[in-house]
């Protein structure tokens, strides 16, 4: 059956490295990192004391949001939903939708969330177990939800289709991606705005990475040897997806195609990754891009850094392209910025099509050396090429995966 | 603690948030387009701040700025004589 081709006609992201894409996408194609030493406290900073790398976003600029709509609608947002609303609204800017009938009513939202208002549900708690109090903030539940992005992006800019969060951990944003996609194959809208986000460097967030040893103590270091494991990030991406037709007929810029999203489950373990779940869910996507298995590529990967994920990550690679691999480049971007979680396939998927857009791959950070059990071709150094599609991956933990691929138009 | 006029004014420009220019005493909560749950919040940075704790029953009635700080004030006596 043949299906609607749908474009993608703006994007946005906050990260570690800036808040816009021009200010993301010009740190990586530098090799500047957003990886820094934190060192953070609570309550009254005697005990609960906690630190190490992290990617921390920067103090969000929200004056074009306040230009358009004062400065009450974003005054009380969880971080995870500010740095949504900064995303969807460069996204939405570039893509020329901002007030076009289409937003209106033809237009869904699908937003990938880890884990909901962190920082809201541990004030809170610190409030109650901390200092004794009885209540909480009269907000805390709205600002919490999970939902509540995606509910601020339908507010602000009078998106009134269906609007929802999905949860598939750090693939969240990628199946929130692929879900809006066939939402507009499928003829249920014209346009969709898709991404994800995550503020996850609190307190509790972060016990909780310490304690299942999945963070590293030095930096991220992406199919290195002698790699330690993640570095959380925080941020957000926003894509605006669009019928080709639509796009087309409003004269609307078209950066690249969206033209293939493979969704599979490991049905394994809920941490342990397993290949075959992340090597279906690539060769789905390639079946369903229409993009033979040959073709040269750019693997934007999840490359999380930890010691299993990257192995198993490589061995699905290799598995899938065989001897074809040698002609394809593989980066991983959490090196610069951090693992946003929910946000991770937006901004890795969103940061392949810049780097395929500018002709220009982006160095993997922090190597101390090749580990031979991720014999994949790697991005080193800055590195100029001329493929023509980019296979973005999110591995959940849980099995839950999701590759989406771009193509240029 | 005594609270003055202007602290309780600089909380509600903050918590709604509205430019503290336009909070003239005078004024209805209505016709500034403060919502009963932005005055939660209001109430919640008082108690937070001041330690002054203010029921919404207390405030059922107000329409204007000047009887919202006259609420705030009186509870705050209150609680001052109380000790």
């Amino acid at each position: 059956m043949a299906h609607r081709r749908v474009v993608i006609t703006g994007m946005g992201a906050v990260s570690a490295l800036g808040q816009g894409l021009d200010a993301h996408w010009d740190a990586l194609a530098a090799g500047r990192t957003g990886i820094s030493q934190i060192q953070r406290d609570i309550g009254d900073g005697s005990i609960h004391k906690y630190g190490g790398p992290a990617g921390v976003a920067p103090v969000l600029d929200t004056s074009q949001l306040e230009a358009r709509l004062g400065p009450r609608p974003i005054a009380h947002l969880d971080p995870f939903s500010a740095f949504s609303v900064v995303a969807g609204q460069e996204a939405l800017t570039q893509s020329g939708l901002i007030g076009h009938p289409t937003l209106e009513h033809r237009t869904v939202m699908v937003w990938g969330c880890g884990s909901g208002g962190n920082q809201t549900i541990e004030d809170g708690y610190s409030r109650a177990f901390l200092k004794g109090a009885t209540n909480v903030h009269p907000l805390s539940i709205p600002k919490q939800m999970i939902s509540a992005p995606v509910s601020h992006l339908s507010m602000l800019f009078g998106v009134q289709g269906p609007a929802f969060t999905v949860a598939s951990a750090c693939a969240s944003s990628g199946h929130a991606i692929g879900e809006g996609l066939w939402m507009i194959r499928s003829g249920r809208a014209d346009a969709a705005v898709v991404g994800g986000s995550e503020a996850a460097l609190t307190y509790g967030s972060w016990m909780g990475w310490i304690a299942l040893k999945a963070m590293a103590d030095d930096t991220c270091r992406p199919f290195s040897i002698d790699r330690r494991g993640m570095v959380l990030g925080e941020g957000a991406a926003a894509l605006v997806l669009e019928d080709y037709e639509h796009a087309k007929a409003r004269g609307a810029h078209i950066i690249a195609e969206l033209a293939g999203y493979g969704a599979t489950s490991d049905a394994h373990h809920i941490t342990m990754p397993h290949g075959r779940g992340a090597e279906a869910a690539i060769r789905a996507a390639h079946e369903d891009a229409g993009l033979s298995l040959d073709t040269p590529v750019l693997i934007s990967s999840h490359g999380t850094g930890t010691a299993l994920n990257d192995k198993i990550e490589s061995g699905a690679i290799r598995s899938v392209y065989g001897a074809d691999v040698a002609q394809n480049r593989v980066i991983a971007t959490k090196s610069a910025h951090g693992h946003l979680i929910g946000g991770a396939g937006a901004i890795e998927l969103v940061t392949g099509i810049q780097a395929m857009v500018n002709n220009l791959a982006p160095p993997i950070l922090n190597s101390l050396g090749p580990d031979p059990e991720c014999d994949v071709p790697l991005v080193m150094e800055p590195e100029a090429h001329n493929f023509q599609a980019v296979v973005s991956n999110s591995f959940a933990f849980g099995g839950l995966n999701a590759v989406l691929i771009a193509k240029r138009v | 603690m005594a609270i003055t006029a202007d602290q309780i004014l600089d909380i509600i420009a903050e918590e709604v948030p509205i430019d503290r220019a336009d909070l003239k005493p005078e004024a209805t909560l209505e016709a500034l387009n403060i919502a009963s749950l932005d005055m939660i919040s209001v109430m919640f940075a008082l108690e937070d701040k001041f330690g002054v704790i203010i029921e919404q029953t207390d405030v059922a009635e107000v329409k204007t700025l000047a009887e919202f700080i006259s609420v705030v004030q009186a509870k705050a006596e209150t609680k001052a004589a109380a000790g």
